[in-house]
């Protein structure tokens, strides 16, 4: 059985995942270039609800990390430092992208994640 | 139109249990029907991600029933039924997207093996597969229950034997539109 996985996640903000009319998609950049999302909580979520969902993003993020996925950050998320901060991981490398193509740019930049390594080897 | 609730895995299937990703990352069958029918999407955390972690074995829903993991759920559904609330106090419609046979995820069709347990070694196929929601999805609807709140469910169906791409995105686009799955 084969696992289709690219050890490659983007944390996106909310206005990337459901784009206003002319805004930008991305998430279809992020589906072509083969990259996982997670979504952060809409901005008009009451902050008690964003904050307990960033903390399950930030454990999860964790998981992750402790795995050696790589991470992205597309837009930001007032808290999520904080919610990182909390479970001792980073603040990913971030783009405010104005358009698909930097976007893609960006994603084609990042370093193979060292998870990738590790499958790879886990299989020979 | 409303709000589509998705299981965490169907934007990033990393979380995926080993040997289990279809795809590199978003699977892009369920956002395109949503997207086309005009469907906000709001992606819920993978229960067993951060409980079991990357490495958990394949598991029916008797492994994950313990006190630890409920407790593990019930703290996940407050968090998911509040971004629920939100959008119900504006109108809007929601609708939960799991994942059918899955242990946490599933919606209509869960995994059950009352015997499965110790050295790891089952059989091929899929004969745990069992109608009813997986730990998760119970856990949320009890939580929605509670604040009154109503939904529809449609579930992804890659791990049943019958899976079909077309006739699953005919029974999401059936509920989007009202319809029960």
């Amino acid at each position: 059985m084969s696992d289709e996985r690219s050890y490659r996640v983007a944390l996106v903000a909310d206005r990337y995942v459901n784009p206003a009319p002319g805004g930008l998609d991305g998430l279809a950049v992020l589906t072509a270039a083969n990259w996982g999302v997670m979504q952060l909580p809409d901005d008009a979520y009451p902050g008690e609800v964003a904050r307990l969902l960033l903390a399950e993003i930030a454990e999860q993020v964790e998981e992750f990390s402790r795995h050696g996925y790589a991470f992205v950050l597309v837009g930001e998320r007032a808290g999520l430092d904080q919610a990182l901060a909390l479970v001792g991981v980073a603040v990913p490398p971030r783009i405010e992208p104005a358009s698909a193509d930097e976007l893609g740019e960006f994603l084609a930049g990042q370093p193979v994640p060292p998870a990738v390594d590790a499958a790879t080897s886990a299989r020979e | 139109m409303g709000v589509a609730f998705v299981a965490h895995c169907l934007l990033n299937q990393n979380s995926k249990v080993r040997d289990g990703a279809h795809c590199a990352g978003v699977y892009s069958p369920i956002v395109d029907v949503l997207r086309a029918k005009g469907w906000r999407i709001e992606q819920m955390p993978c229960p067993e991600l951060a409980f079991a972690g990357l490495n958990r074995f394949w598991a029916v829903r008797e492994q994950y029933d313990t006190a630890a993991f409920r407790r593990h759920c019930r703290r996940l559904a407050v968090a998911v039924a509040g971004a629920i609330a939100a959008r119900a106090e504006r109108g809007e419609e929601v609708v939960l997207v799991g994942v059918e046979g899955s242990p946490s995820m599933g919606v209509t069709i869960t995994s059950s093996d009352p015997d499965r347990g110790g050295r790891p070694s089952w059989p091929e196929g899929t004969p745990e597969h069992t109608g009813g929601e997986g730990i998760f999805v119970e856990e949320l609807h009890a939580e929605l229950d509670r604040r009154g709140i109503t939904f529809r469910v449609a579930g992804e169906t890659h791990a049943l034997a019958a899976h079909d791409e077309d006739d699953q995105r005919a029974r999401l686009e059936s509920v989007l539109e009202g319809g029960d799955e």
